[in-house]
């Protein structure tokens, strides 16, 4: 067929016989180098140097061979279809950066857990991990059955961490905290805290009621209905719900 | 048939036999291109092909340029598909293309896949279409479940390789290892590690018992402990065996048992598997230890103190993977032993807790960047780092070919200085020359991406996330780095002005993967409409996306040349920006 066949996904793609120069006659040469001899961090003061890129013998050579076996291939004349120039991001004031910027920031901690695929581990082995712990958990618990929180902190698989610190996440604020709740004995000790680390006032404290969530991924209400004991052997992670009523 | 011409002075037949001793890809495609005559002899003996990206050509122009192909390689999905990145039902089917080569290459012997879909249908097509089959690695596929295994064992008389790496196999009955005919005597590699359920024992005994070949066995889970000892002695001649459940109630016959049959293994090079370890059995496999080139431990929670016995009893260790329960003094005592090591993996046991739950640092990485002189390939994953220690392991190890780096919250500093990895990751691209893969964490400015662009002449896969500071980031990476074939960026603030100014890089590339990015909608048809030969694809699940403003920022894009033009198997979330879309949607 044609000559893009060779190329493209056929195979690595062979860059000596391809370069980015050989596939557009139209493009620009930048060298980054002279911004790092310039020593200079603050890039938007410098202008960037555009070479346009010369023929060299090599890249005609390989056209011609290119238009020797096949019809000669269209260039698009467009390329690059935005030049570059020493303003940075000239749109700045565009209203649609603020959109670019929320929306950058609030994908940012889009999930209970954290980041979607962050860290980045496959699947297979989140399942195995899983499975392991629970093994584990099963043998720990058979070994020493005196010790009663599980938790999945495991650490180590043996011994356990002295610490449970479980992840708090407030409704309307990004960050998410850590609390450790061997510090606390009851529901008015972590609500204290928990007040305290998000800077509520008391009286605005009664607007958001503690939900956590259960080793089966549920999620509850976290008040005295909930013996403390229970509470502390299942938790997962808090998070504080702006109350609707 | 083609008129099959020769300007050359050897007669074709010559030519044929010579161009058969040449394997590489990049070689035969270099061949083609000397000649006319060359590129005829060349393609109707082209026995192997890859294809990097299923939707890059169609199958029908494949089987039309080479059409006697006995083995195909095809990958389907984005790499980042593996981190839940690329939502359910995005495409990679791999059915059109099986269809086609049913007709196309009766004689087809291996299909190797990668992050495909796979039905059950599919298998069953494999299995009647191709009367000497004899490959099947599934490697990161979906799709199937073990009825098509079944389909695939009860037909391929000749099969030498069944290999379903880390798929995702729907598990209904493990008796589908029976359908394999007591007549099928072929295999030499069998890898089941994947699958959940038990699989008929009685079966994989007999499997193992008439395959005189077998070099490669990985078990599943399910397979246990006190099961492995007879498996081992049916099959002494094992290269790689990947063990099931590693764990029984501790009897001391069980463990000499074992021992006795690892040490009748005298050709056991690779060990994986593992799982639920009881370390009191890790002596069992000691006496195979000095023959081990590749160990695969990351599956096994042990204690560094059993790991350190292990690890430097394995003097000829290439290749090991392993959790970071190994922790800084464990990689000292690998430095130390393991002189021929190329590559370490070290996993998080705990990737989701808050807090360190073991002493690993970047002094475990700096230890084995001192003391193993071939480490060439790196995946490290840790909860932070030092610009230091990252100048230290460029320095010490200039050959370094692949470096991952995951600091595991994202945008850490220097926890020393307080600084951006900038320099650091900028004396990895500095000095290892012949860097073909990075992956980038912790916190970084455009500043690395300026030592990127300058240096990673040879790079050829770059991971980002979580970096940069605006779109000049990306524009140094995509004019600087000339070897660049795949790009694949999350979470970074880089928009429209690089992507346009570099569009013709694109074309250079296999694919560019951006997710919650800054790419407008508008930049996205805009590079459809002038850049007919690459796919722009916009993946937003939040609606249709002609009801979004063209400034808005896109969830999801994936850019990828093409010769087949649009994909015909988009789903609802999938839109293609080319010309008739961007009139569309417009």
């Amino acid at each position: 067929m044609t000559y893009m066949e060779l190329q493209l996904g056929l195979a690595l793609p062979n860059h000596a016989a391809i370069s980015v120069k050989g596939f557009d006659l139209n493009t620009y040469l930048y060298e980054p180098k002279d911004i790092i001899a310039s020593n200079n961090p603050s890039w938007n003061t410098l202008g960037f140097v555009f070479l346009p890129t010369t023929t060299t013998y090599n890249d005609a050579k390989k056209r011609s061979f290119d238009e020797a076996f096949h019809q000669v291939r269209s260039v698009p004349q467009t390329l690059p279809l935005l030049h570059w120039t020493n303003q940075p991001n000239d749109e700045d004031d565009d209203p649609k950066d603020l959109d670019t910027n929320s929306s950058f920031s609030s994908n940012k901690i889009s999930e209970e857990d954290g980041v979607v695929g962050w860290p980045p581990i496959k699947n297979l082995r989140k399942i195995h991990r899983q499975q392991q712990q629970h093994h584990e958990g099963r043998r720990a618990a058979a070994a020493k059955n005196n010790q009663t929180v599980e938790n999945g902190f495991v650490c180590g698989g043996r011994q356990y961490s002295n610490s449970m610190l479980v992840k708090v996440k407030m409704e309307g604020v990004a960050i998410t905290r850590k609390i450790d709740l061997t510090l606390h004995d009851s529901f008015q000790s972590l609500n204290t805290t928990l007040i305290t680390m998000f800077g509520l006032w008391h009286q605005d404290s009664n607007s958001y009621k503690l939900t956590y969530q259960d080793k089966e991924g549920d999620w509850l209400i976290a008040d005295q209905n909930v013996p403390w004991r229970i509470f502390i052997r299942t938790v997962q992670r808090l998070k504080l719900l702006k109350s609707s009523d | 048939m083609l008129k099959r011409m020769s300007y050359s002075s050897f007669p074709e037949d010559v030519l044929e036999h010579v161009f058969s001793f040449v394997q590489s890809d990049k070689d035969r495609n270099a061949i083609s291109l000397v000649c006319k005559s060359w590129f005829e002899i060349e393609r109707w003996c082209r026995r192997r092909i890859f294809v990097g990206n299923c939707y890059a050509v169609s199958p029908r122009m494949v089987i039309r340029r080479f059409p006697d192909v006995r083995s195909v390689e095809l990958k389907g999905k984005p790499h980042f598909a593996d981190f839940n990145l690329v939502p359910e039902g995005w495409g990679g089917h791999v059915y059109p293309w099986i269809y086609a080569m049913a007709t196309g290459y009766p004689c087809l012997e291996e299909i190797r896949l990668k992050r495909m879909v796979v039905t059950d249908e599919t298998l069953e097509l494999i299995a009647k279409s191709f009367k000497n089959f004899k490959v099947l690695v599934l490697s990161s596929c979906e799709g199937f479940s073990t009825h098509g295994l079944a389909a695939i064992a009860a037909n391929c008389r000749n099969l030498r390789e069944l290999d379903l790496r880390e798929s995702e196999v729907e598990d209904l009955s493990g008796n589908w290892l029976s359908h394999f005919p007591d007549t099928c005597t072929s295999l030499v590699a069998l890898n089941i590690a994947c699958l959940g359920s038990e699989v008929s024992f009685s079966a994989l005994e007999r499997m193992v018992g008439r395959s005189p070949n077998l070099r490669t066995l990985r078990l599943n889970r399910a397979v246990p402990l006190d099961k492995l000892a007879n498996l081992l002695r049916r099959a002494p001649q094992l290269v790689e065996l990947g063990t099931g459940a590693y764990s029984s109630d501790l009897r001391p016959e069980v463990l000499s048992n074992l021992a006795g049959a690892f040490s009748g293994c005298k050709e056991l090079k690779g060990m994986s598997g593992f799982w639920d370890v009881v370390p009191a059995y890790l002596p069992a496999i000691y006496p195979v230890c000095s023959g081990l080139t590749s160990l695969n431990l990351s599956y096994a929670s042990v204690q560094s103190p059993d790991l350190i016995k292990l690890v430097s009893q394995c003097l000829n260790l290439q290749r090991l993977w392993i959790l970071d329960y190994i922790e800084d003094s464990g990689l000292e005592a690998l430095a130390a032993s393991c002189k021929d090591l190329q590559e370490l993996r070290v996993f998080p046991s705990e990737p989701f807790g808050v807090e360190p739950n073991v002493s690993l640092t970047e002094q475990g990485l700096v230890c084995v960047s001192e003391g193993c002189p071939k480490l060439e390939s790196v995946l490290y994953f840790c909860r932070r780092f030092s610009n230091d220690a990252l100048v230290t392991i460029a320095r010490n190890r200039p050959n370094m070919i692949r470096f991952r780096l995951c600091i595991i919250e994202p945008q850490t500093p220097d926890y020393l200085t307080h600084q951006p990895l900038d320099t650091g990751f900028g004396a990895i691209v500095e000095h290892c020359k012949d860097l073909r893969r990075l992956s980038l964490s912790g916190l970084l400015t455009d500043r690395v991406f300026e030592y990127i662009g300058t240096y990673a002449k040879k790079l050829e896969m770059l991971s980002v996330a979580f970096a940069g500071e605006t779109d000049l980031g990306l524009h140094h990476v995509l004019s600087g780095c000339e070897s660049l074939r795949k790009l694949e960026i999350r979470d970074c603030p880089f928009g429209d002005k690089a992507l346009l100014a570099n569009a013709a890089k694109l074309e250079t590339m296999r694919s560019l993967w951006m997710s919650s990015c800054s790419v407008s909608l508008e930049a996205c048809k805009l590079l459809g409409q002038k850049m007919p030969r690459l796919n722009v694809e916009v993946i937003d699940e939040r609606g249709p996306l002609d009801s979004m403003p063209e400034s808005f920022p896109v969830e999801k894009l994936y850019i990828y040349r093409s010769v087949a033009g649009p994909r015909f198997d988009m789903p609802g979330f999938v839109w293609n920006m080319d010309e008739d879309s961007a009139l569309r949607l417009s």
